[in-house]
């Protein structure tokens, strides 16, 4: 098993590589100016010039991506031409308020996803099953920030139960930064407080998120539930007299939900760049909508480590995946193993 | 009475294309200690059969449209969820034809053993086993069905095992809670030829040793004639003759029973037989009458018009043919 997660983090460092050799090249070739970008439409040319020089632009491409490439095996991902401030700072500030928000709502989404799933699944065309399918359907249907609006008009609005933006409020003091995760650093402070109301901010967000994943999911743990039911094995555990609990927490559940794991892992890293509009409509401080501003911006260093990080998280939430389920299926440890 | 008895049972299938009415009164009666096999070609309803005595079938698309399954007099098919789960328990077990779709992949063999036992003896109270009581009672089962080094197998998966290995885990399965009756639907067809014969003796071994009452579903005459006392012959989804197994196979007396002793190769025979004319009706528009009659050489004008109850023709041999009315 550790021979194996060796081999896949090797590959996954020459797979970044590539990327970042891809996302270098695209980002110089679109059109625009990242010096003139950088500066605003009021500086003069000499000044853009002077920028050029600066950034490297006016370097051959290969050069550009040496000087960029040594700098990053010394931590340094260059200087953000629109925050004004290093990459690596701004990401330290955004990626922890997204991992926060993004694994509150992939956890939203594991247990309503998969109580949907396996209720529609076992009493299949039961009433249960037709509604569930409905709000499937229309979970999917809707644009997560149709709901991220429609949630904060009726819980912010209308029943006042949960803040609409913002992590926490401005008057509230910010536990130390810890991990960046504030209802962990919260907790670890001891400001049990402090921790409810920042749970209370996740709330509205990463359920807007998690609408489209809890239909998803419970729509692919349901449809393995019917077909695992049918199966040989099932019927001879019930003939056995296996106690239902049993049957179906444990007999049933464990082949059923590794198709889930799978697209639930692909969903957290499609997370990570697409919660933008969510990050948006409640103002939360993330990498989603950073990735984004970089790109309408222009601004080249961002851009590139915005898409690595993408890369990385892709890389490590795969892996992460198969180790799981490596270790939920035995014929694949089993064939691992060589055995 | 009956240890179990099915009386005039009808199931069908609701699919796209209509309603599959399979079984079309279908009877069975198995004695206490009695082994008795079920005969009939590929798609007459046996396994429909087990599978409702089971109660397993899966509804919808299978329907239960009248009969009665009785237990000891019970109805299996009127039962409360909790008297159909201690019938499980303590009385019936089981074992399926394909020994690599029986056991779940997922965990290994010792985790599905220990667990039948733990919820069908297990836990606290009196005749309850401990822990380490249903741990010795697994190896045990194992070793009875011949396996070498059972306490190595526990921890196996059964994608690690050859068929007949996991065709042994079933049995063990099946036999370790001391069940009344045993369900063998074809518990061999999917095995090697030479483990099919191994088997076989095992299980024969170990019903005679603990006295279980079997039902045994089988195409081969060799296995009936070897292993049961009596015998049914079905054809599509109707008994249409039982008697004691060595009166009749020495003297079929059905049209239909008679063709399929004749489709049997002898090593002693000239050339293979001709087999039966014709096939399997379609379960949608079933032939109205007896179901064998688009078939059969004898056909008489009332085989058209009503199903032919049994007819006695010897001791305890009963066929469902109106050549044998008088």
């Amino acid at each position: 098993m550790a021979k194996y997660i060796g081999l896949r983090l090797v590959q996954s460092i020459f797979v970044l590589f590539g990327l970042s050799l891809l996302i270098f090249s695209i980002a110089r070739v679109v059109p625009g100016d990242p010096a003139r970008a950088a500066l605003g439409f009021l500086a003069s040319q000499d000044q853009v010039q002077q920028m050029r020089v600066e950034m490297h632009l006016d370097k051959p491409f290969p050069v550009q991506y040496y000087y960029w490439i040594r700098n990053v095996m010394h931590g340094d991902l260059g200087k953000s031409s629109y925050t004004r401030r290093p990459v690596t700072t701004d990401l330290a500030q955004y990626i922890p308020a997204t991992l926060e928000l993004i694994l509150f709502a992939t956890l939203i989404s594991l247990v309503f996803g998969q109580i949907m799933g396996i209720l529609a699944g076992y009493f299949r065309n039961s009433w249960f099953d037709g509604l569930s399918r409905l709000v499937s359907y229309l979970g999917i249907a809707t644009p997560s920030f149709v709901i991220a609006i429609l949630l904060m008009f009726l819980f912010s609005q209308v029943f006042r139960l949960a803040p609409s933006v913002g992590r926490l409020p401005i008057m509230m003091q910010p536990p130390p930064t810890v991990t960046g995760f504030m209802v962990l650093d919260s907790l670890l402070a001891g400001q049990v407080k402090t921790a409810l109301v920042a749970l209370n901010h996740l709330l509205l967000p990463a359920f807007s998120l998690a609408v489209i994943h809890i239909a998803q999911e419970g729509r692919i743990t349901r449809s393995s539930i019917v077909e695992n039911l049918n199966k040989d094995y099932i019927t001879m555990h019930r003939v056995h007299g296996i106690r239902t609990s049993r049957l179906v927490f444990k007999y049933l559940l464990r082949p059923s939900i590794i198709p889930t794991i799978t697209v639930m892992g692909l969903d957290f890293a499609f997370l990570m760049s697409n919660a933008f509009l969510v990050e948006l409509v409640y103002m939360w401080p993330g990498f989603s909508r950073y990735a984004v501003t970089t790109m309408l911006n222009k601004d080249l260093n961002a851009m590139v480590a915005v898409v690595v990080v993408m890369g990385v998280t892709f890389a490590l939430v795969n892996l992460a995946v198969d180790i799981i389920i490596s270790f939920l299926d035995p014929t694949i440890r089993i064939q691992r193993r060589g055995g | 009475m009956a240890l179990l008895e099915v009386k005039d049972l009808c199931v069908g299938y609701r699919i796209f294309e209509g309603h599959l009415r399979v079984l079309n009164r279908a009877r069975l009666e198995v004695d206490s200690g009695e082994r008795v096999g079920l005969v009939g070609e590929t798609g007459c309803g046996k396994t429909t059969t087990v599978k409702s005595i089971l109660r397993v079938l899966p509804t919808p698309p299978a329907e239960v449209a009248s009969g009665e399954i009785l237990y000891r007099g019970a109805d299996i098919l009127r039962m409360s969820h909790r008297g159909i789960r201690d019938l499980r328990r303590r009385e019936m077990t089981a074992i399926f034809q394909d020994p690599l779709q029986s056991l779940n992949p997922m965990f290994t063999v010792g985790t599905q053993l220990r667990d039948i036992l733990k919820d069908s003896m297990g836990g606290r109270g009196r005749g309850r086993l401990s822990r380490r009581e249903i741990e010795a009672r697994c190896i045990a089962a194992l070793h009875e069905t011949g396996m070498p080094d059972p306490e190595r197998i526990m921890h196996n998966y059964p994608s690690q095992l050859s068929g007949g290995m996991r065709q042994r885990v079933c049995i063990a399965e099946a036999l370790s809670r001391e069940a009344q009756l045993l369900l063998a639907d074809e518990p061999t067809t999917n095995l090697d030829v030479t483990i099919q014969d191994q088997i076989l003796r095992k299980l024969d071994e170990l019903v005679d040793e603990k006295g279980t009452s079997v039902l045994i579903i089988t195409h081969s005459m060799g296995v009936v004639r070897d292993l049961t006392q009596r015998m049914y012959i079905m054809y599509a989804g109707t008994m249409v003759e039982t008697g004691r197994t060595k009166d009749l196979l020495a003297a079929p007396r059905h049209p239909y029973t008679q063709g399929l002793m004749e489709s049997v190769p002898r090593l002693t025979g000239v050339g293979i037989s001709d087999g039966i004319p014709g096939r399997i009706p379609n379960y949608l528009d079933p032939p109205s009458g007896c179901r064998f009659h688009p078939r059969c050489v004898h056909v008489m004008p009332v085989c058209k018009e009503t199903a032919p109850e049994f007819f006695s023709v010897g001791e305890g041999h009963v066929v469902a043919c109106y050549l044998y009315r008088s």
